[in-house]
């Protein structure tokens, strides 16, 4: 039996020796030795693997105060077009952060989409959810400048949480004349968590008491949306988003004295509504590209025990935001830079715990057009994204800045 | 005089849009696939193709972009307002995504027309003095 830890390294041996046999092209696999009238199918994939090495706290992976392998991705992408009209395609992956996703292969979507005409379209499966510029594509680290993506916005450990819905869409573009054009997407379905993905792990932790014991996370419905504006200022756009998860779950158990089973540990969970709005700017000129973006939440959270309400509702509004800038130089190399600061609860600002800032600095490198190869360097204060109590204790942290270094390579083919 | 000035700017403003409709293929011919139903486009409908905000052809056929890195870079620039990288960065992130499929690519002129006659919804942009053979050539309105 392979070891799941030993996984990563065949499929990235695999793939970098299919690129390096084959020139790294895409697959396109005919079907008509099956005796078909179908078209072909075509196969796209990827491989990163990346390094991350911090100075002061270990962040995203659990010991990168001693430099972390445990950073990697991949995926494998089929499509095809059977019938006028309608694409199906899906895409396999499989990633690890520290102790989120570990390699287990999930389905990252799979989906039939079906045009009408340009302004209305479905889609239906296992849908990617747009959120903001780089929701949808959190997971391909060669279609941005950076490697890291601003963590109060698109947390690379909460993939499960962000990513992906099973249910259906209703997307379209509809041209305003010299106004530009608008793109939308509206969408609903139930959101799947992982038990190893970051939602899980961060619950464990944050629950990792003599008092409480963590069970597991549970899926749920969600419905959500995002607006594009085209403007007519070539390379210009403006975005807005928003989602409305309902009654998100998780179980636990908290010590009661008075409870008489499971050694005074009583059942409880944890129910939270979540309501989100983000709003995205990008501007693409000539070898430029500016993007800022900021995300609200707004949760709702409380307790129940029998499917009866325990204590009272607590609330919370995170916040982050970003500004970025990218320069691309020539063919094979970029350089990008974003700040970027997150706030656990605008309403609860008191101390290092509470918000986390980081300036970025990337250098990209594109040797081939298979191959991308980036070092990034990050600047931070807090540590409110740090989100692992295991590996940080608490009171050890305060409000000094800390490095981190990040270095990733990616083949693709 | 208020006349004078309107009709010069009318002038201008006509100009500036043709020259910058020839800009557009200024040196290139748009090529497809004979399968396609379209004749002619316009230079609109034209940058809705090559920004995936048009999908299939009349019909339901897949739009299928075929490119030459490097060759047809500057004219694939003028049609969808992406430079290179950005263009291939874009497809990328829908091919990724799953919204999109991703651009075939030729090395040179010839494998170029041949892929597009050979590959049905194809839609390419090739030097004006390319050789034609079994494509369909598409007018840009």
């Amino acid at each position: 039996m392979i070891n799941k830890y030993h996984a990563h390294k065949l499929v990235l041996s695999i793939t970098a020796s299919i690129l390096a046999g084959c020139g790294a092209q895409a697959y396109e696999v005919a079907l008509t030795g099956i005796n078909t009238n179908l078209p072909s199918l075509d196969f796209h994939g990827f491989a990163s693997q990346g390094l991350l090495a911090s100075s002061q706290y270990n962040y995203l992976a659990d010991n990168t105060k001693s430099g972390s392998l445990k950073f990697f991705e991949a995926g494998v992408n089929v499509a095809m077009d059977p019938f006028p009209h309608t694409h199906i395609t899906a895409q396999g992956f499989m990633f690890d952060v520290g102790n989120v996703g570990q390699y287990d292969p999930v389905l990252d979507y799979g989906l039939i989409d079906y045009n009408i005409n340009d302004a209305f379209n479905f889609r239906a499966g296992r849908i990617i959810r747009p959120e903001g510029i780089y929701n949808a594509i959190q997971s391909v680290d060669l279609a941005r400048t950076s490697v890291i993506l601003p963590q109060g916005l698109y947390d690379s450990r909460w993939r499960d949480f962000t990513a992906s819905l099973d249910g259906g869409s209703v997307y379209g573009d509809i041209g305003l004349g010299k106004g530009g054009d608008l793109s939308y997407e509206i969408y609903a379905g139930m959101v799947n968590l992982a038990q190893n993905g970051g939602v899980a792990r961060w619950l464990e932790s944050s629950l990792n008491s003599p008092y409480t014991k963590y069970y597991g996370v549970n899926g749920f419905p969600e419905v959500g949306g995002q607006l594009w504006w085209n403007t007519p200022l070539e390379g210009f756009r403006v975005g807005v988003a928003g989602y409305q998860a309902f009654r998100f779950s998780y179980d636990y158990a908290a010590y009661n004295p008075f409870y008489p089973l499971n050694n005074h540990f009583a059942p409880l969970t944890g129910c939270v509504d979540a309501t989100e709005g983000m709003l995205s700017l990008e501007y693409v000129r000539k070898n430029w590209t500016f993007q800022a973006e900021n995300r609200i939440q707004y949760y709702d959270a409380h307790n129940e025990s029998g499917g009866q309400t325990v204590g009272s509702h607590t609330y919370s509004t995170p916040e982050a935001y970003y500004v970025g800038a990218a320069y691309r130089f020539n063919k094979w190399f970029e350089t990008g830079t974003y700040f970027t600061e997150a706030y656990t609860d605008l309403n609860k600002i008191n101390g290092p715990t509470t918000y986390q800032s980081d300036w970025a600095l990337s250098l990209r490198f594109d040797p081939k057009p298979w191959w991308v190869l980036k070092v990034e360097g990050h600047y931070n204060h807090g540590t409110g994204l740090l989100n692992d109590s295991f590996s940080n204790p608490p009171a050890n942290q305060n409000g000094d800045g800390w490095f981190m270094l990040a270095v990733k390579t990616t083949f693709s083919f | 005089m208020k006349s004078f000035i309107l009709k010069l700017g009318l002038f201008i403003a006509v100009l500036g849009v043709g020259s910058l409709r020839a800009r557009a293929l200024d040196g290139a011919v748009v090529i497809a696939n004979s399968s396609v139903p379209a004749d002619s486009l316009s230079a609109d409908a034209l940058k809705d193709i090559y920004t995936a905000n048009t999908k299939y052809w009349d019909g339901g056929q897949s739009i299928i972009i075929a490119v030459m890195p490097d060759q047809t870079d500057a004219a694939i620039q003028q049609v969808s307002g992406m430079d290179a990288n950005t263009f291939k960065t874009f497809w990328k992130r829908l091919m990724f995504s799953g919204r999109g499929k991703q651009p075939k690519s030729a090395d040179d002129t010839a494998s170029l027309v041949a892929l597009v006659a050979s590959t049905k919804g194809a839609i390419a942009i090739v030097p004006a003095d390319a050789t034609l053979s079994g494509v369909k050539k598409i007018e840009i309105k």
